[in-house]
C-alpha cells in the first residue's frame, strides 16, 4: 500500500515523518547516519553526480564552491530580493538569473526548488528504504509567513522530487498538531517557531466539539529571512572584524570560512548550556586545510561568555518580538490571555530566546517535544488526516498577507484579508474604462502596504474583452486562496457566461512549462540504488579519514615523536585496519561505523596538534618555523 | 527579423474596482431563488439549496449569488448570537473542509473549496459587526462611498483642524530638530487628540449598533420600503462617518509611533 508521509523541509535541517497506526502516533524516519536530521545541503560532485546531507555538508569544508546549505532562504524570490543575503551568504548566483535565481555549483546551475528536489529526494529515499516501498504522496510543511511564491516553490519542489503535494501546512500549526495530541491540552496556544532560517508566531485555539478536535489559528506572523543562521552570520561577523585588525583577510579562503563558519556554529551550541566558550580555530597559510594535518601559521583564539553572547544576539532575538506583538493584537488577545506557548525550531535552544519569551508571556513555554521533530511529527498527522486515517482533528489555518489587487494610481485595494482562515476567496468585477479596450490587466500583491510598489507581486494577467463601448464589458474575477495558502483565478464573463481561461504568469516562480521541463531533465539525475550510493559515500569518506589520519601520523611524528601513549597508537592501528577491511568490504553501514570509531581514536592526537598550534600562536611564533 | 517593434502595444489600463463605479447594478442581484429549485447532479433529487443532498448524501454545487446570511441558515440581520455563529461555523467546516475531501473526485473536492471558501468568507464578515452592515448594504446596492469621503463630519470640525496643526507643528519641529520639551508637548497634544478620536470611534461604533438594532425591529414589525431605505441610508452614513474617524485614528497612530 503506498504510504503517504510528512515532511519538515528546513533551511538546516529536513525530516521525514509517517503516522505509526500500530502505535497511533507519528514517528520520524532515520537515515543512513542513524539520526533522523537531513542537513540541507547539497553539493555536486564533479562528475556531476548529486550529493545530498551529511556528505555534502562535510563537503562544506573541502567543495564549498560546489554546495549550497540554507537554500530555503531562496525559494519563490528573485534576485533583486537577495542583495542582502549574498553579502552574508556564499550563494553564487547566475547573472543570467530573472525572475528565479539561479544558483551555480561547480559548472551547473540550478534553481532553488531543484535544489530542495535534492533533499527532497534523499529523504524519499530515506522512507521507500525504510518502507521497503516506494513512497510518493507528502504533506510538506513551509514557514507560516511564507508568501505565495515561496509556497508555490516549494510545492514546484516536491513535484520535481517525484512526489504528489498532498498539501502545504504551516510549520507551527503542525507543531501546534503534534504537540496538542501529545498534551491534550485545549485552550489558547501561542507557537513560537525559531529556526534556522525562519521565524514564525501562530496564535491558535484548541477546541473540542462533538465532532473531534479543532485547531484554528487565529492570526499569524513572522519573518522569512529571521532564524539561526542570523545569530551564526553575527558571530562570523565579529570574528572576521577581530581577524582582520590582525591582517588576516578569509574572502579569498572559502574553505575556510566554511571551517570557522563550523567551529562557531559548535560554540552557539555550546553556549546553549555552558556560561563561556572557547572558539580555537585554525587560520589558513594558503595551503592544505584537510581535515587534519594541514600546516598552520596561526591560530584564532577567542572566549567567549554568556553574557557577551547575550549582548551579540539580543538585536536579533528581539526582531521576533515585534511579529509576536503584532499576531496577539490581531488575534485581539493580550500577552496575559495565552494560556500555552510552545517552543519548536533549534533556535529555541539559546536560553536569551527561553528567557525573552518567557518574560513576555510570564510563563514557562513548553519545550517537551523534540524542537527539531515536531513539525515534522505534525505534517505526518496531517498527512494521515488527509488519507482518512486520524478524523477527529481538524486543521483551520490563515492566510499570513493580505491579498490585494493594484487600482488606480498603484494603490492595492485589499480584497482578501490577512489572517482570513483558508480557503478564503474575494470575487471583484472589473470593466474597460475607454472604448473598444481589449483587454484589462490584473496585477495581483500581497502584503500590507497601501502602494503595490511595496507589496509583493504575485502574478499579472490580463483578461481578454470583446472591443465595445467603455464600461460594457463585465467580467466577474474570483480569487481564492486555497488551503495550501496558495492563490488560484478564475474569471467568467457575466455577459456571457462563459469562464475565461487565466495564463497567469508568476512573477517570481516557474511557469508549468518550467517545471515540466525540468522534471524531464531531472531523469537524468534518476536515483541510483540506494544502498549502492550509501556504499560510495561512505567509502570516499572513509578514504578522506584515513588519509587525514595518516597525515597527522606523519606530522606529530615529525613535531613531537614520542608524544603518543603506546595504547593510543595500539587503539589507531586497530581502528585503521578494522575500517581498511570494511571498506573493503559492501556494507556501508559497516564502513560508517568503523569511520566513527577512527574518528574517535584521532581525537587526543588532533587535540594534541591543536594545542601545539595554539602555544606557538600564544607565544607569537609561527608553528611552521618550530 | 524581430517584429516585436512594430506591433502595436495592448491597450493598457489599469484594473477599475468595478464595486466602487458601479455600485447598485451587480451587488443587488436577487439571490435565493436558483437555490430552492436545485437538484442534485448525482442522483437528481431535489436539494433545496442545503450543502448535501439529503437523499444521497454528496456535496452539492453552490448556486450562483448564494448570500451570506443564507448560506449560514440565518435571516438578514443585524444582530447575530456570536456564539452561536461560532458553533454553525465548525460544524460546518467539520463537514466542508477539504481535507475531507482529499480522496473524493476532482469534482466533489472543488465543491468543497468552493463552499468552504464562501463558509470562511461568510464567518469572517458576520461575525464583525461592522463588516456585517457593510455586507448587508451591498447585498442591496445601498453602501455607497461618500464623494466627500475626504470632508471631516461637522461636529468634529474643530479637532480635525487642531489635529492638522499640531501634525504640522510636529513634523516641523522633527525636521528643525526641535527640543525634548517642545517635542513631548506635541506629543501630548496628539495623545490627547488620539483620545478624543477613539472616543469619538466608540460612540460612532454604537451609534451603528442602535441603528442595526432599528433595523432588525423593523425587520421584525415588517416595515415597508421606504422605512428600510431609510434605515439603510442612514447605515450608509454611519458606515462612512466611522470610516473618517477610523482613518483619523489610524494616522495619529502611526505619527506617535513614527515620533
Amino acid at each position: 500500500m503506498p504510504r503517504t508521509v510528512g515532511i519538515d523541509l528546513g533551511t538546516t535541517y529536513s525530516l521525514i515523518a509517517y503516522q505509526d497506526k500500530r502505535e497511533g502516533r507519528p514517528k520520524c524516519i532515520p537515515g543512513p547516519y542513524g539520526t533522523p536530521l537531513c542537513p540541507s545541503v547539497v553539493s555536486v560532485d564533479a562528475d556531476g553526480s548529486i550529493i545530498v546531507g551529511e556528505p555534502a555538508r562535510r563537503r562544506l569544508l573541502t567543495q564549498s564552491e560546489r554546495t549550497i546549505y540554507s537554500v530555503k532562504r531562496l525559494m519563490g524570490r528573485g534576485p533583486a530580493d537577495v542583495q542582502d543575503e549574498l553579502k552574508i551568504f556564499p550563494f553564487r548566483i547566475d547573472p543570467a538569473s530573472k525572475n528565479v535565481i539561479r544558483v551555480r555549483l561547480g559548472d551547473r546551475v540550478f534553481t532553488p526548488p531543484e535544489i530542495s528536489a535534492f533533499i527532497l529526494r534523499e529523504l524519499k529515499s530515506w522512507a521507500d528504504e525504510y518502507f521497503q516501498d516506494v513512497v510518493d504522496r507528502a504533506v510538506i510543511t513551509v514557514p507560516a509567513y511564507f508568501n505565495d511564491a515561496q509556497r508555490q516553490a516549494t510545492r514546484d519542489a516536491g513535484r520535481l522530487a517525484g512526489l504528489e503535494v498532498l498539501r502545504l501546512v504551516n510549520e507551527p500549526t503542525a507543531a501546534a498538531l503534534a504537540y496538542g495530541l501529545h498534551e491534550q491540552k485545549r485552550g489558547r496556544v501561542a507557537v513560537y517557531d525559531f529556526g534556522g532560517g525562519t521565524f514564525d508566531i501562530s496564535i491558535l485555539k484548541l477546541i473540542s466539539t462533538t465532532e473531534g478536535d479543532i485547531y484554528q489559528v487565529l492570526s499569524t506572523n513572522g519573518d522569512t529571512h529571521l532564524g539561526g543562521d542570523d545569530i551564526d552570520n553575527a558571530l562570523q561577523a565579529l570574528a572576521r572584524e577581530e581577524l582582520s585588525k590582525q591582517g588576516v583577510d578569509l574572502a579569498a579562503h572559502p574553505d575556510t570560512v566554511q571551517e570557522l563558519r563550523k567551529a562557531l556554529i559548535a560554540a552557539k551550541h555550546e553556549l546553549s548550556d555552558a556560561a563561556k566558550t572557547t572558539v580555537k580555530f585554525p587560520l589558513p597559510d594558503g595551503g592544505d586545510a584537510a581535515l587534519l594535518g594541514a600546516r598552520q601559521k596561526t591560530v584564532y583564539f577567542r572566549e567567549i561568555t554568556r553574557a557577551e553572547y547575550d549582548r551579540i544576539i539580543r538585536p536579533i532575538v528581539d526582531r521576533t518580538m515585534g511579529p509576536v506583538r503584532q499576531a496577539l493584537a490581531d488575534a485581539k488577545l493580550t500577552s496575559a490571555e495565552i494560556e500555552e506557548v510552545v517552543l519548536v525550531g533549534g533556535s529555541t535552544r539559546v536560553p536569551l530566546v527561553r528567557s525573552t519569551v518567557e518574560e513576555f508571556f510570564g510563563r514557562r513555554p513548553h519545550a517537551e517535544l523534540n524542537p527539531d521533530e515536531v513539525v515534522a511529527l505534525g505534517a505526518a498527522v496531517q498527512a494521515d488526516i488527509l488519507e482518512g486515517g486520524v478524523n477527529d482533528m481538524l486543521l483551520l489555518d490563515v492566510t499570513p498577507l493580505s491579498l490585494g489587487i493594484e487600482t488606480m494610481g498603484g494603490v492595492v485595494a485589499k480584497i482578501i484579508p490577512r489572517n482570513s482562515t483558508v480557503p478564503a476567496s474575494a470575487q471583484e468585477m472589473f470593466t474597460t474604462g475607454v472604448e473598444n479596450q481589449t483587454g484589462i490587466d490584473i496585477h495581483v500583491l500581497q502584503g500590507e502596504r497601501e502602494l503595490a510598489k511595496d507589496c509583493r507581486s504575485l502574478a499579472r494577467f490580463q483578461l481578454k474583452v470583446p472591443p465595445g463601448p467603455a464600461g460594457l464589458a463585465r467580467i466577474e474575477v474570483k480569487f481564492l486562496i486555497d488551503a495550501s495558502g496558495i492563490l488560484q483565478v478564475a474569471a467568467r464573463d457575466l455577459r456571457t457566461g462563459e469562464e475565461h481561461k487565466i495564463d497567469v504568469q508568476p512573477s517570481y516562480g516557474l511557469d508549468d512549462a518550467a517545471v515540466e521541463r525540468m522534471l524531464e531533465e531531472s531523469i537524468e539525475f534518476a536515483e541510483q540504488d540506494f544502498s549502492e550510493r550509501q556504499l560510495i559515500e561512505a567509502r570516499n569518506e572513509a578514504e578522506t579519514v584515513l588519509q587525514a589520519t595518516e597525515k597527522a601520523l606523519a606530522r606529530e611524528q615529525e613535531e613531537a615523536p614520542g608524544d603518543m601513549p603506546a595504547e593510543e597508537r595500539h587503539a589507531l592501528n586497530g581502528a585503521v585496519t578494522s575500517l581498511r577491511e570494511a571498506v573493503a568490504g559492501k556494507d556501508y553501514k559497516r564502513i560508517r561505523a568503523f569511520v566513527d570509531v577512527l574518528n574517535q581514536a584521532t581525537m587526543p592526537l588532533a587535540e594534541r596538534m591543536m594545542n601545539r598550534a595554539l602555544g606557538a600562536a600564544l607565544e607569537g611564533k609561527n608553528l611552521g618555523e618550530v | 527579423m524581430d517584429f516585436s517593434l512594430s506591433r502595436p502595444k495592448p491597450h493598457r489600463l489599469k484594473p477599475v474596482l468595478l464595486a466602487s463605479l458601479l455600485e447598485s447594478d451587480f451587488m443587488s442581484a436577487p439571490t435565493t431563488t436558483a437555490a430552492t429549485s436545485a437538484t442534485c447532479a448525482n442522483c437528481s433529487a431535489p436539494t433545496g439549496g442545503a450543502h448535501f443532498c439529503p437523499s444521497c448524501g454528496k456535496i452539492q454545487p453552490l448556486p450562483r449569488g448564494t448570500d451570506f446570511f443564507s448560506f449560514f441558515g440565518l435571516p438578514q440581520k443585524l444582530t447575530v448570537d456570536l456564539e452561536q455563529l461560532e458553533q454553525r461555523f465548525h460544524s460546518l467546516s467539520w463537514k466542508l473542509h477539504p481535507d475531507h475531501f482529499a480522496r473524493a473526485s476532482d469534482d466533489e473536492r472543488q465543491l468543497s473549496l468552493d463552499r468552504s471558501s464562501l463558509l470562511n468568507d461568510a464567518y469572517r464578515t458576520l461575525r464583525d459587526p461592522v463588516a456585517r452592515v457593510e455586507y448587508l448594504l451591498g447585498l442591496a446596492g445601498m453602501r455607497k462611498e461618500g464623494q466627500k469621503k475626504q470632508q471631516a463630519p461637522p461636529e468634529l470640525l474643530e479637532e480635525v483642524f487642531e489635529l492638522n496643526e499640531s501634525l504640522d507643528e510636529l513634523r516641523e519641529a522633527r525636521a528643525s530638530g526641535g527640543t525634548a520639551a517642545a517635542m513631548a508637548g506635541l506629543r501630548a497634544k496628539l495623545e490627547a487628540a488620539q483620545h478624543k478620536f477613539e472616543a469619538s470611534l466608540a460612540a460612532v461604533d454604537q451609534e451603528l449598533a442602535r441603528v442595526s438594532a432599528e433595523w432588525d425591529a423593523a425587520l421584525d414589525s415588517g416595515a415597508d420600503e421606504t422605512a428600510s431605505r431609510k434605515l439603510m441610508e442612514k447605515m450608509n452614513e454611519v458606515l462612512n462617518r466611522r470610516s473618517y474617524i477610523r482613518n483619523l485614528v489610524n494616522g495619529v497612530r502611526q505619527e506617535l509611533a513614527e515620533s
